[in-house]
């Protein structure tokens, strides 16, 4: 069967639907997005990580200074991470103008079209308990879709424009990350405002990460199609062939 | 003007031989930074130069400023203002009151129209018409106006002038601006700090009539040269800090031993000031080298970006204590409650609705 | 024209001609005073106006209590650390904590420097041109210059050839047309009265004044990290220290001590050798201008301060006299309670503030501040161009505060006359001294002359003390006590819900007090009363006169255009009217 995405999804009724259960899957998260997507998983994770433990440092360590690097290296592994996920959000833009319709889901959310709110409050419904049943999506359903924009691309950015802009103040100029932000220094002010930004930010994207993760593997059991295996595959299987 | 005297003039008519003038230039050269080579550049700017008149106002402030400039060892202010500048103006230490006082302002106004420096310690009131500040029976403001209007430049001396400081700390009652937001159309040179360290504040003046031209300022205005890098990125304490060597309480051993200040709430890495490097008081120490943390005195609004003990600045509206990671925590452990339950929930949910498939499959059995 | 009795026994009379000295300089923060000269040109009446308001007891509300003192500490940069560590003190006297001895022998020895320096600048650099004719000393012969300045003291800077150079500097600074801060000064004015050699060696000495205070502030900078604004720390200081270990540098180490105790032996010789004996011999010239003792021999007011071990501050641990002297009873010492509501109360009635009900005052603890400028009917100019107040009204930033009712004057004479009344040696034996050298009688103490002499005494007194207190420090630490600092009760989660403290000082201009309430762990209220407060007070609901107000009263004016004696006696005081109104 097919299925009109301008159409949107029909409620699925178990009691009407055939009860024959076929699976069909799709095409959704090719393979770079994949990849991507569990880069940067470890990147965000080491970052939190560090990060935290760079704004609450661990209790202090022996020694001579000059042989020892605690928070030498947490840093370190700070702006690698940083590194990476930057470097990582700027190919998955580039795949976002390449890639299949997917691919650009997470960069915009279709506000203009009524439709699509109307489908943000279904889903709402949906895991607020009142709507009996899920629809099926192809890619992101379109809460999922609006979370993703609000929560990960927007704060990403923030997060990687912030932690440039505290990279070049150590960096200092001269170097790229002070050419490219540290205009942000100057917009900052009290760069201790960055810090506090920084700080929300990760926090934010951690709520993002509790709610994405139960997400999906609630998705992945409640709904009709498959969730963590096609962050993996890439494959989207859908559980029945009602519409 | 009777005579336009150069500061060589000056200081050779004050008996001074050039020899002791030179070395004074040099020792100027050195307190900027600059090297020898630069001596005779200052020699040759003093020969030729007449004394630049300074009108040095005061607003809302608490004159530490003033107090910090007399504390200058290279150069001395004694030589600042015998020899250097002709501080015309300056209520706090001039020898004329009330209109005598004020006779001069309009005096140099007129004879060095475009011509003199506008020294601004503390900032205009813009509340309650200005008059939370009164001088002459004017609101500050209309004499801080009226002087920079005329000047060449403008010099925001410290915090109050350049951000607003503590009387622009929430709430700001009077409404307490920096000048910059009063006076346009003047180069203004911020040198923030509460108050700036007295030897940059005599090296900025000394620039000035050294190389006859703006030092080189960076994007919020402030001379690059001794606000260009973070107290931490000079540190003396950094190798603690990257070692993971922190002062966990006040008076610990790790104090004692010199240990990093930034779990007691240091601000130096978000600080731009020369603390660390120029040092204070003839280099003798800095807040960091005397055991406390830095509060940030030099940068915008840092009285609203504490508390001093904190690393993360607070969040007012929500409690000191709340800090990014304590509402941050919060959220995330609300997000894990409510995810279990949601969770809960729909196991409910799902199970039900298993029941209720296989109650239809059953039927059409 | 109206004449005036004010319950605190002056006459005022508002007639004749209207001389208004704004702004008046030399001193901290914007001044206005305003008075009536009569035909004789006398004064007759005075009013003195705080002209700047910046709130910070309304920017403290709310904030993180061990927060306060950096606050408070920006009230002022002239009596810098004053103010911080009447915070801190404050503040742990609301929440019970002790400071270790050697915390409250550095802050004794970071207050008693700032005496020090605060009275050598006022004096030098703030007074002295009251009295001192930089023209005139143009013509002093640079030989009998060096001859006076040797037969008052043994500062080796006195040779002839000294003063040559410095009056070839001088002529030349002069002759250059551009005479900067001493441009428009009141040169030649009848009421100076010093010799030409008396101006120079005074010129000399406001030079070197200038080059060694900046010498003086380094024990702040080795305790407190920098000066102005020290860093100070609820519950000690925040400098460790450490004379054995690794890390060394980085605290209060052998190095550091040796620079304090050279710093405190220069401190005793630059005052003992140079301040002193030119106290001497200025007011040796002046003992004819008895002027500006207003409040001074009715009432006075000290808290007291420099405890010399730590956490006792009770009278007979107090190194400066603690005491209330009124209706001018030098026999009746009274003890200021700053906790006892009908003690020390704030009024607003002829100030720019709004109380619930004005003819009341308010104990600080209870204490409101809230803007209301307003001018009386009476006011010439307008609201923004003010040419002349109506001090029927309100017309002043400073607030009004009283102790029982009264009026009193603050400051280093208030502290000499508590501690001469009290019969305490150390106050009473240089006093007497200075009064036979000079050969005058007691009640000479209670001029303009008698406040900016005990000053000097008052910074003699502290250098000394420094020294007392260095070598407590140094026995402190021979007997292995390293601790600075007390953190059993820096969480706030040790502190009470609810709780409220005092602290107090003896600020180089006088009696300073803080008084803060805390509720759930943030300052709830926080009001400062400061020494320019109570010397810089307008009137009261009865209309009692504040010190400046009354010292100014019948002293006779050379020229009423040319205010030098209304400065004198101003100056005398040391006016900080950041301080005044906060
Ligand atoms: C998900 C993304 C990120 C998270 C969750 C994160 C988290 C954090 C946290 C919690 C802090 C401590 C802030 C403070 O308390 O002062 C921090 C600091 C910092 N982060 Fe990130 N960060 C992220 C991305 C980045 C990126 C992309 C960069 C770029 C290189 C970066 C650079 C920095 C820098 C320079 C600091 C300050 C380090 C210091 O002050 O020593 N961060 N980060
Ligand atoms: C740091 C942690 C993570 C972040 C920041 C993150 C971020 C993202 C983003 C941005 C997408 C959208 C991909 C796109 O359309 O380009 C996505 C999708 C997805 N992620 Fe994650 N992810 C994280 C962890 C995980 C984990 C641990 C799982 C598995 C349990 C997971 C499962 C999925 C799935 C199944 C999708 C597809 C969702 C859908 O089709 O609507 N993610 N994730
Ligand atoms: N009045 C006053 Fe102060 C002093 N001394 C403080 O308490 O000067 Ni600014
Ligand atoms: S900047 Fe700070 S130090 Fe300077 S006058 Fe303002 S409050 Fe005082
Ligand atoms: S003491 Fe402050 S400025 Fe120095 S290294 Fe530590 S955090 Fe940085
Ligand atoms: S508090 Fe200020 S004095 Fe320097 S070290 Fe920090 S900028
Ligand atoms: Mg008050």
């Amino acid at each position: 069967m097919t299925m009109d995405l301008k159409q949107g999804p029909v409620p699925f009724n178990p009691y009407t639907a055939n009860p024959k259960v076929s699976r069909t899957s799709y095409y959704i998260y090719e393979a770079p997005v994949r990849l991507w997507h569990w880069i940067n998983v470890v990147a965000i994770l080491v970052l939190c990580i560090t990060g935290y433990f760079i704004g609450a440092p661990l209790p202090s360590v022996g020694g001579e200074a000059t042989f020892t690097f605690v928070m030498g290296y947490i840093r370190m592994a700070h702006f690698i991470a940083g590194y990476v996920l930057a470097v990582g959000f700027l190919f998955r833009i580039y795949w976002g103008f390449v890639g299949n319709k997917h691919s650009r889901e997470i960069f915009y959310i279709p506000f203009w079209r009524p439709n699509w709110w109307r489908e943000v409050v279904f889903e709402a419904r949906w895991y607020a308990f009142l709507a009996p049943y899920p629809k099926k999506y192809y890619g992101h359903n379109p809460l999922a879709q609006l979370a993703m924009f609000l929560m990960f691309t927007c704060m990403t950015t923030l997060m990687i424009v912030t932690g440039f802009a505290m990279y070049a103040e150590g960096a200092g100029p001269g170097h790229w990350s002070h050419t490219a932000f540290g205009w942000v220094i100057g917009l900052a002010g009290n760069t201790q405002n960055l810090h506090t930004i920084h700080h929300y930010g990760m926090w934010a994207i951690i709520l993002f990460v509790i709610i994405h993760i139960y997400a999906a593997v609630r998705e992945d059991i409640m709904s009709r199609q498959s969730m963590i295996s096609t962050m993996v595959s890439g494959e989207r299987m859908f559980k029945d062939d009602a519409p | 003007m009777a005579r336009e005297e150069t500061f060589y003039d000056v200081i050779r008519r004050q008996g001074i031989s050039r020899r002791s003038f030179l070395k004074f230039c040099s020792l100027t050269a050195a307190s900027m930074g600059l090297g020898p080579a630069f001596a005779d550049k200052i020699a040759n700017a003093m020969e030729v130069k007449p004394r630049i008149p300074v009108l040095w106002l005061h607003g809302l402030e608490c004159t530490c400023c003033s107090e910090s400039f007399i504390r200058s060892a290279h150069p001395l202010v004694k030589d600042v203002v015998l020899s250097m500048l002709s501080l015309d103006y300056d209520d706090t230490i001039m020898a004329a009151a009330g209109h005598q006082a004020e006779a001069i302002l309009d005096e140099i106004r007129e004879k060095y129209r475009g011509k003199y420096i506008a020294a601004i310690e503390g900032n205009p009131p813009l509340n309650n018409d200005g008059m939370y500040c009164i001088v002459g029976g004017r609101p500050f403001v209309e004499q801080l106006k009226e002087v920079c209007n005329d000047a060449a430049a403008v010099i925001a001396w410290g915090s109050c002038a350049s951000w607003g400081c503590v009387q622009a700390a929430k709430p700001n009652p009077t409404n307490a601006v920096p000048i910059d937001k009063v006076i346009s159309g003047k180069p203004i040179i911020k040198v923030p700090g509460c108050p700036p360290i007295a030897e940059v504040m005599t090296g900025v003046v000394s620039y000035i009539l050294t190389f006859d031209r703006m030092p080189e300022l960076d994007r919020q205005g402030r001379p690059a040269m001794y606000y260009g890098q973070r107290i931490h990125d000079k540190c003396y304490r950094r190798p603690h800090f990257d070692a993971g060597q922190f002062v966990e309480a006040w008076d610990d051993e790790n104090a004692r031993r010199g240990y990093c200040l930034y779990k007691v709430g240091c601000k130096g890495p978000t600080t731009y000031n020369a603390c660390s490097t120029v040092r204070w008081n003839d280099g003798v120490s800095f807040p960091i080298a005397s055991g406390h943390g830095c509060i940030g005195c030099s940068e915008d609004g840092f009285w609203d970006k504490g508390p001093f003990y904190q690393r993360l600045s607070g969040i007012p509206q929500i409690g000191i204590e709340s800090t990014a990671d304590q509402i941050g925590g919060t959220l995330a452990t609300a997000a894990g409650v409510a995810v279990a339950a949601h969770a809960g929930a729909s196991a409910v949910k799902r199970l039900r609705m298993k029941s209720a498939e296989t109650a239809a499959e059953r039927e059409r059995v | 024209m109206a004449t005036l009795n004010t319950p605190n026994g002056f006459a005022l009379d508002n007639g004749g001609k209207r001389v208004v000295v704004d702004p008046v300089t030399r001193i901290e923060g914007h001044l206005r005073v305003e008075v009536n000269v009569d035909g004789g040109n006398v004064i007759r009446n005075a009013v003195s106006t705080g002209t700047m308001w910046r709130g910070l007891e309304v920017i403290l509300k709310g904030r993180d209590p061990r927060d306060a003192w950096a606050f408070t500490e920006r009230i002022c940069g002239v009596c810098t650390g004053t103010h911080a560590l009447t915070s801190v003190r404050a503040v742990e006297n609301a929440l019970g904590i002790k400071i270790p001895e050697n915390a409250n022998t550095i802050r004794n020895l970071m207050q008693l420097c700032l005496q020090v320096h605060d009275h050598l600048v006022h004096f030098y650099h703030l007074h002295a041109l009251d009295w001192v004719d930089v023209v005139s000393a143009l013509s002093a012969d640079p030989k009998a210059t060096s001859e006076l300045a040797q037969s008052i003291s043994s500062w080796p800077m006195s040779s002839p050839g000294y003063f040559r150079d410095l009056k070839a500097r001088l002529t030349a600074f002069v002759e250059s047309g551009q005479l900067g801060p001493f441009k428009n000064g009141y040169w030649g004015h009848k009421a100076y009265k010093l010799p030409p050699e008396a101006n120079l060696m005074a010129v000399a000495h406001y030079l070197e004044a200038l080059d060694f205070q900046k010498e003086i502030v380094k024990v702040h900078t080795v305790f407190g990290g920098k000066n102005p604004h020290p860093n100070w720390l609820v519950g000690g200081v925040p400098s460790p220290i450490n004379i054995d270990g690794v890390g060394a540098v980085g605290a209060i180490n052998m190095t550091s001590l040796n620079m304090v105790a050279g710093i405190i032996q220069r401190s005793i010789d630059f005052i003992d050798q140079v301040y002193i004996p030119d106290l001497v011999a200025i007011a040796s010239f002046y003992k004819d201008w008895t002027f500006g003792g207003g409040l001074s021999s009715t009432s006075v007011l000290s808290y007291g301060d420099i405890p010399d071990n730590a956490n006792d501050y009770s009278m007979k641990n107090l190194m400066l006299p603690r005491g209330v002297i009124t209706e001018g009873r030098l026999d009746r010492i009274e003890d200021p309670d700053l906790t006892d509501p009908s003690h020390i109360q704030e009024f607003v009635t002829h100030s720019w503030y709004r109380y619930p009900d004005e003819r009341k005052g308010l104990h600080p603890w209870d204490g409101v501040t809230e803007p209301n400028y307003v001018l009386g009917p009476n006011a010439k100019g307008t609201r923004t161009h003010i040419e002349a107040l109506d001090e029927s009204a309100k017309y002043s930033w400073v607030k009004a505060p009283r102790w029982k009712g009264h009026a009193c004057e603050v400051g280093p004479l208030a502290r000499y006359i508590v501690g001469y009344a009290r019969n305490i040696p150390e106050f009473k034996e240089p006093t007497e001294k200075l009064l036979k050298t000079l050969d005058l009688p007691v009640q000479a103490l209670f001029s303009t002359l008698g406040r900016t002499a005990a000053r000097g005494l008052e910074a003699s007194w502290a250098a000394h003390k420094m020294k007392y207190f260095y070598d407590k420090l140094i026995a402190r630490l021979k007997a292995g006590d390293r601790s600075t600092a007390n953190t059993e009760k820096w969480e706030p989660s040790t502190w009470p819900a609810s709780t409220k403290g005092v602290g107090f000082t003896e600020a180089p201009r006088g009696a300073l007090g803080h008084w803060v309430k805390i509720d759930g762990g943030k300052i709830a209220n926080y009001q400062a009363i400061v020494p320019t407060t109570w010397n810089g007070s307008p009137r009261d609901a009865e209309g009692r006169i504040g010190a400046f107000e009354a010292s100014l009263l019948n002293t006779p004016m050379a020229d009423p255009e040319q205010p030098l004696e209304i400065l004198r006696t101003l100056h005398s005081f040391d006016p900080c009217l950041a301080c005044a109104t906060h």
